[in-house]
C-alpha cells in the first residue's frame, strides 16, 4: 500500500477566491480521497428571514447572501411569496427581471472566466476580462441605481422603470462586449496553456452528473441538459429565444466553452428584451400576508437556487429554505477530484466557480 | 406541488421506489418545527428537462428518534441531511454534525420551537 499524505488547502489560500477548506488525501500526485469544510462564513440569514424580519423585507435580506447574484437570490424569494399572496405580474415586470438576472448571469460567467484565467497564469488576461466585466457591471448600475447590492426587485415587481435612454445604454455597452466575447472565445477554443491543456482534467461523466445530481453549467459541460429556465414557466424564456446549451466532455474545456456560449446567449436574450420589452406597470398592488408553502426555482449563474417559503398569515415567515447551487454541487466537486492530479486542484476549484457566500449563508 | 405523507418505518423505501436519477432531481431536504416537540421533514424532487411540479415526501416525527438516510441511493442528499443535523438538532443516520457550527456545539438555531 503507497503512503498517503493529507494536503490542506483552505480555509486562506492564494488560488482561492472565498473560503473553504479541503483536506486532500494524497498518493504522491494522485488525490484519493478528500474531506470538504465549507462553514466558514455561515451568517445565520434562514434565521434571521423567520424571526427577526417581516416578509416584505426579507427580499433584501436575502439578497446580501451573494454580491454576485443578488438579483437572483431577491428574485426567487419574491416570487414564492408572491405565489402564496397570488400575485400576478405584468408582463413588462417579468421581462424587466429576466433581464438584470441575464446580465448577473453575463458578469458572473465573466469574473469565473477571468479567474480561470489568473488560475493558468494569464494575470493581464484576468485584468482583461474584469475590465470588459465593466460594462456589464456600468449597465446594472443604471438600470438598478446601485454597483453590487441592487434591491431592485421587490414584491408585486420592480423598483425603477427602463428609461429609454438606459435602454440604449445597455444595447450600446453590449454590442461594445459582444466582439470581446468572441475574442475570448478565440483565445479559450486555440490556446494550449490558458485551456486545451484542461481537456481531460477534471472531468465529470454524464452518469456522475446523474448521480450527484449536478447542477448549472457544470451539469450542462456534462451533456445533462438541465435548466430551469427550461423546467418552470415563470418566465417566458421561449419568447426571448432561450435555448439550453451543453457540451461533452464534463472537463475544465467543456465547462469554459458552456459558460462563454451561455455569455454570448444571454446577451443575445437581453436585445430581445430591450427591442421587445411590453408595455405595462411595473408594481402591482399587493395585499394580505402569506399563507401556505411555495416551493420557487431560478436558474442563477452557477445552477439552480431554490426557495422554500412557508407563512401562516403573520408578517413573520414561518421559514424561508434556501438551497444554492455551490451547496448541492459539493458531493460531485469532491467526486471530481478524486483521481486527479494534486497540481490541477486549483484549477478544477476555478472551474466550479464556487460560492461560499451562498453555500455557507 | 404533489405532497406524499410518508413515515419513518416506509420513508427510504418510498422515495427508493419513486427516485430515479435519470428522470428526478432531488432538489433538498427541507425541515420545520412542528407541534409537541417534532419535526417536519420534506424531500424535494423536481424532473429534468420538463415543467413540472414538485413532488414532495413528508415526514412527521419526534425530535428525537433517529431519522433514516436517503443517501445510499442519493448520494448528493448528503449535504441537506448535514445541515439539518445542525440547524435543527435532529439525527439523521450517518449524517455527524459539523458542516456550520462546530462538531461539539449545543446551539441548533433553527430547532427551537416557535409554533
Amino acid at each position: 500500500m503507497k503512503k498517503t499524505v493529507e494536503i490542506p488547502l483552505g480555509s486562506q489560500h492564494i488560488s482561492l477566491l472565498e473560503p473553504i477548506r479541503f483536506r486532500f488525501h494524497c498518493e504522491n500526485e494522485v488525490i484519493r480521497d478528500v474531506d470538504a469544510d465549507v462553514g466558514f462564513v455561515h451568517r445565520g440569514v434562514e434565521e434571521a428571514c423567520a424571526s427577526r424580519f417581516e416578509f416584505k423585507q426579507v427580499g433584501y435580506v436575502v439578497a446580501r447572501v451573494c454580491g454576485l447574484c443578488a438579483i437572483t437570490h431577491s428574485l426567487g424569494y419574491t416570487l414564492a411569496v408572491e405565489k402564496l399572496l397570488h400575485v400576478e405580474t405584468s408582463m413588462r415586470i417579468k421581462y424587466l427581471r429576466m433581464l438584470m438576472v441575464e446580465l448577473d448571469r453575463i458578469h458572473s460567467h465573466m469574473l469565473c472566466l477571468a479567474h480561470t484565467a489568473e488560475n493558468a497564469g494569464f494575470e493581464a488576461l484576468f485584468m482583461q476580462i474584469m475590465n470588459e466585466r465593466e460594462l456589464v457591471m456600468d449597465v446594472q448600475e443604471a438600470l438598478s441605481g446601485n454597483r453590487v447590492q441592487f434591491d431592485y426587485i421587490s414584491i408585486g415587481g420592480v423598483n425603477r422603470d427602463l428609461s429609454a435612454q438606459a435602454g440604449a445604454l445597455v444595447l450600446r455597452n453590449l454590442s461594445l462586449l459582444e466582439p470581446k466575447i468572441d475574442e475570448l472565445f478565440e483565445r479559450f477554443t486555440s490556446n494550449w496553456s490558458l485551456s486545451l491543456k484542461y481537456r481531460g482534467i477534471g472531468a465529470l461523466s454524464l452518469t456522475q452528473a446523474y448521480m450527484y445530481n449536478t447542477l448549472g453549467p457544470l451539469a450542462r459541460a456534462a451533456g445533462l441538459e438541465t435548466d430551469v429556465r427550461l423546467e418552470t414557466n415563470d418566465f417566458p424564456y421561449a419568447q426571448i429565444g432561450f435555448e439550453i446549451i451543453t457540451e461533452q466532455g464534463g472537463d475544465i474545456y467543456a465547462r469554459n466553452l458552456v459558460r462563454l456560449r451561455e455569455i454570448k446567449q444571454s446577451i443575445k436574450m437581453v436585445r430581445h428584451i430591450i427591442e421587445g420589452l411590453p408595455e405595462g406597470a411595473i408594481q402591482e398592488k399587493t395585499k394580505g400576508k402569506p399563507e401556505g408553502e411555495a416551493i420557487v426555482r431560478i436558474e442563477a449563474p452557477r445552477g439552480e437556487l431554490m426557495y422554500l417559503v412557508r407563512g401562516n398569515k403573520s408578517s413573520i415567515l414561518e421559514r424561508v429554505r434556501i438551497k444554492t447551487p455551490t451547496f448541492s454541487g459539493i458531493p460531485a466537486m469532491i467526486e471530481i477530484f478524486k483521481g486527479s492530479n494534486f497540481a490541477d486542484a486549483p484549477a478544477i476549484l476555478a472551474s466550479f466557480d464556487p460560492c461560499m457566500s451562498c453555500t455557507a449563508k | 406541488m404533489n405532497k406524499i405523507t410518508v413515515n419513518l418505518e416506509n420513508v427510504v423505501e418510498t422515495i427508493k421506489a419513486f427516485y430515479n436519477p435519470a428522470a428526478h432531481h432531488f432538489l433538498t431536504l427541507n425541515a420545520l418545527n412542528a407541534p409537541d416537540d417534532s419535526i417536519e421533514l420534506e424531500w424535494i424532487f423536481t424532473r429534468y428537462g420538463v415543467i413540472d411540479e414538485p413532488t414532495v415526501f413528508t415526514l412527521t416525527c419526534k425530535r428525537d428518534v433517529l431519522i433514516p438516510s436517503v443517501t445510499s441511493f442519493i448520494p448528493s442528499a448528503i449535504m441537506s441531511e448535514r445541515e439539518t443535523v445542525d440547524m435543527f438538532g435532529v439525527s439523521i443516520e450517518g449524517a455527524k454534525r459539523g458542516l456550520y457550527l462546530d462538531e461539539d456545539s449545543r446551539e441548533m438555531p433553527l430547532g427551537r420551537c416557535r409554533v
